[in-house]
């Protein structure tokens, strides 16, 4: 078999042992990787039910067959866990030199399971692995946590940390690499923290088991220079992801004000044309030619990557309009290893709240200074308010009362990003549907939908564009592991991913395979979520009621009086559970879940639910 | 406004500011000047795919423009 190691390293914390298991070509055909491993391992492992911050859960560390070898953007990982925020499946991919590493090492999988009764760290060396005291990095922030260990270990090993938010459990805490690269919004940090893990340390020496190693190479290194010299020729890492934001805030799509606004004329201060002329430096995932990490100092000094979700979620949404102060928010939230996103929806929730008069408090909008303090305490869960700002919008929301669930930004307990579907159907549909709650990295429909649709319909063509993106972005980047952005910004065809799925494995799949498992893998992501949640229907797949309050429609700019219509949106969810061959309540049928080789997993899911 | 022209507000997205040295600027057109008579006038590889909105909304390229109107034009962005 080449492209996998087939070996799973299965650590168990709690009494310190590990064993190496193998997986089989079918198991590998059959999933691919990355988030198709993750969920495989987690479906049959997971029992139903089980506490996501117990012993229980599983925190898988993955890998997918182009992942680490030189070719376009292959230096990302995925980790995955249920999710302590949502209560469903949960993943999230970073880049990180733990690809390569994890590889070299031999594996394509890590499962850590049980809890430590100490916190440590996993030092992974090949074969060696060690459970060392983290006593002097417990406490400290992601920035300290990493030179420590660079110090210790060299700046080329693979480190994946959590900060004080996953120490402390904090519901949307996530894990860090490198500068300013994290994963795993749905809070797979607090499950790093409750098992009492603030780091791996992965270093590996041996071959990655490629097919046609030469000619892998020699294609990878020459795909990587063309990807760089595209990237030039359009400019697009000038401003990287934040692009976006001057345009989002000319077509009324920008975070603003807890996402009661969708424009602000102050936001040409935070674009990306700012962003860059303030650049002092740049940094990028390994095997990158078109880096995006953009980094300024913020307003206390520390240099800060700040990208579009960053900015739109710690700056807009907040009507926080300093670059450098929310370049200090991006900062802090990356040392406590919180989600930017999450974090900026919920303090952005809580002072809409207080607004409101649902609760009282002190925070208003606009304020940075005691942002800031708030991050703090919601990193560390200091008293009442750190405590309620640690749990995510929506544990917020049932906590206040006042009807505030329905400005609780976020779709089945994940924070939305920073795209105000006000008036943008199927972008509201592609959060609706998203697998792990609401992310924009499924499915970003908006230009297509502005461009090549009526911005008001809700035809099935949005559908259909939804669930081809799900299974490019969602799916097969997901599953090979490897970065999408020279495919999404700079028009790499996927043809060349095939090229490398092919040269690595040395099989001969086409599109159309990778699209098979991309629809097996949603599939079972719905049933994993049906299992935890048995009485499921569509209404989780719903973003939150204010979108459809007239009341709160825009007063002037581009989409003044305009709101999504509930009757309508639900129509767009029959047309993509129609398409999917899903039924009515958004559940995959039998017949579905034959086609894509899951009936033994029907077979489970009907144990909670009948299956149409 | 000078005679029968028309100013037109034009945002640039992007790295279309470097490429074309401007981020905003109010330029004059006839009257009767369509969104392809300003893109005509600016040094824009046709090739690059692109957006262009009129007051917040897509346009397509022979759409009339008016006095006063904001044209934003932008990279096909793909959403990070």
């Amino acid at each position: 078999m080449y492209g996998w190691t087939g070996n799973i390293l299965r650590i168990n914390l709690t009494d310190r042992t590990h064993k190496v298991e193998h997986f089989d070509e079918e198991f590998a055909r059959k999933w691919v990787g990355g988030r198709g491993f993750a969920l495989k391992i987690l479906w049959d492992e997971l029992k139903p039910g089980i506490d996501p911050l117990g012993p229980e859960n599983k925190l898988i560390v993955t890998v997918g067959p182009i992942a680490g070898i030189p070719a376009p953007n292959t230096g990302k990982t995925v980790v995955a866990a249920k999710s302590p925020l949502t209560g469903g499946y949960a993943d999230g991919n970073l880049g990180t030199r733990v690809t390569e590493q994890m590889r070299k090492a031999g594996y394509d999988l890590i499962i850590i399971e049980g809890k430590s009764a100490q916190p440590v760290y996993l030092y992974i060396e090949d074969d060696k692995i060690q459970y060392l005291p983290a006593d002097e990095i417990w406490g400290k922030g992601t920035y300290d946590t990493h030179d420590w260990l660079y110090k210790k270990y060299g700046k080329g090993a693979g480190v994946l940390s959590i900060g004080q938010g996953g120490e402390n459990l904090n519901l949307y805490s996530m894990v860090r690499s490198l500068e300013g690269r994290a994963g795993g919004r749905p809070g797979i940090g607090a499950v790093m923290g409750s098992k009492k893990l603030k780091a791996i340390v992965i270093k590996g020496s041996k071959p990655i088991p490629v097919a046609d190693p030469e000619g892998m190479r020699k294609l990878g290194l020459e795909d990587l220079r063309k990807v760089g010299e595209i990237d030039k020729k359009t400019g697009w890492s000038i401003q990287g992801t934040t692009g976006v934001l001057a345009w989002c805030n000319e077509v009324a799509a920008l975070p603003v004000h807890n996402m009661r606004k969708t424009h602000h004329p102050d936001a040409w201060k935070i674009d990306g044309e700012r962003l860059n002329n303030a650049r002092v430096a740049t940094y990028g995932c390994p095997n990158c030619t078109m880096r995006c990490g953009i980094t300024i100092l913020d307003h206390e000094g520390h240099e800060s990557e700040l990208d579009y979700e960053n900015i739109g979620m710690l700056g807009s949404n907040l009507d926080i309009f300093e670059l450098d102060q929310v370049a200090s928010l991006n900062y802090l939230c990356d040392d406590y290893g919180l989600d930017t996103i999450s974090a900026g929806a919920v303090l952005a929730f809580y002072a809409d709240a207080i607004e409101q008069g649902a609760i009282k408090g002190d925070f208003r909008f606009g304020d940075a200074e005691m942002a800031k303090k708030l991050l703090g305490m919601a990193a560390r869960r200091e008293g009442e308010v750190g405590n309620l700002l640690a749990d995510g919008t929506l544990r917020m929301a049932r906590k206040i009362g006042h009807g505030s669930e329905a400005y609780a930004m976020q779709v089945k307990g994940l924070e939305i990003s920073a795209y105000n579907c006000k008036f943008i159907p199927g972008m509201a549909l592609a959060f609706g549907t998203s697998p792990i709650g609401a992310h924009h990295k499924e499915s970003w429909v908006i230009t297509f939908e502005l461009k090549q649709t009526a911005r008001d319909s809700y035809g099935p063509e949005k559908a259909a564009k939804v669930i081809e993106l799900q299974r490019i972005r969602g799916g097969l980047f997901e599953f090979i592991v490897a970065c999408r952005f020279p495919w999404i910004e700079l028009g790499w065809e996927l043809e060349h991913y095939v090229e490398y799925f092919n040269k690595t494995t040395g099989l001969n799949w086409t599109l159309n395979d990778f699209w098979k498992v991309a629809d097996r893998i949603y599939a079972l992501m719905k049933f994993f979520w049906v299992r935890e949640f048995p009485f499921w229907d569509r209404t989780r797949d719903y973003p939150p009621m204010i979108w459809f309050d007239p009341k709160n429609a825009d007063t002037d700019g581009p989409i003044a009086g305009k709101y999504l219509e509930l009757d309508k949106y639900n129509q767009l969810l029959d047309h993509y559970y129609q398409q999917r061959g899903w039924d009515k309540r958004g559940i995959p049928t039998r017949k579905t879940a034959e086609a894509l080789d899951l009936s033994q997993e029907a077979d489970q899911v009907e144990k909670f639910t009948k299956l149409e | 406004m000078s005679g029968s022209n028309i100013k037109i507000t034009v945002k640039l997205i992007g790295p279309f500011i470097n490429q074309l040295g401007f981020s905003e600027k109010t330029m004059e057109f006839p009257a009767g000047a369509t969104v392809e008579t300003v893109l005509s006038s600016l040094p824009l590889d046709p090739r690059r795919p692109r957006i262009v909105t009129r007051n917040g909304q897509a346009v397509a390229s022979g759409e009339k423009l008016g006095d006063g109107d904001r044209l934003a034009i932008s990279p096909l962005y793909s959403g990070g």
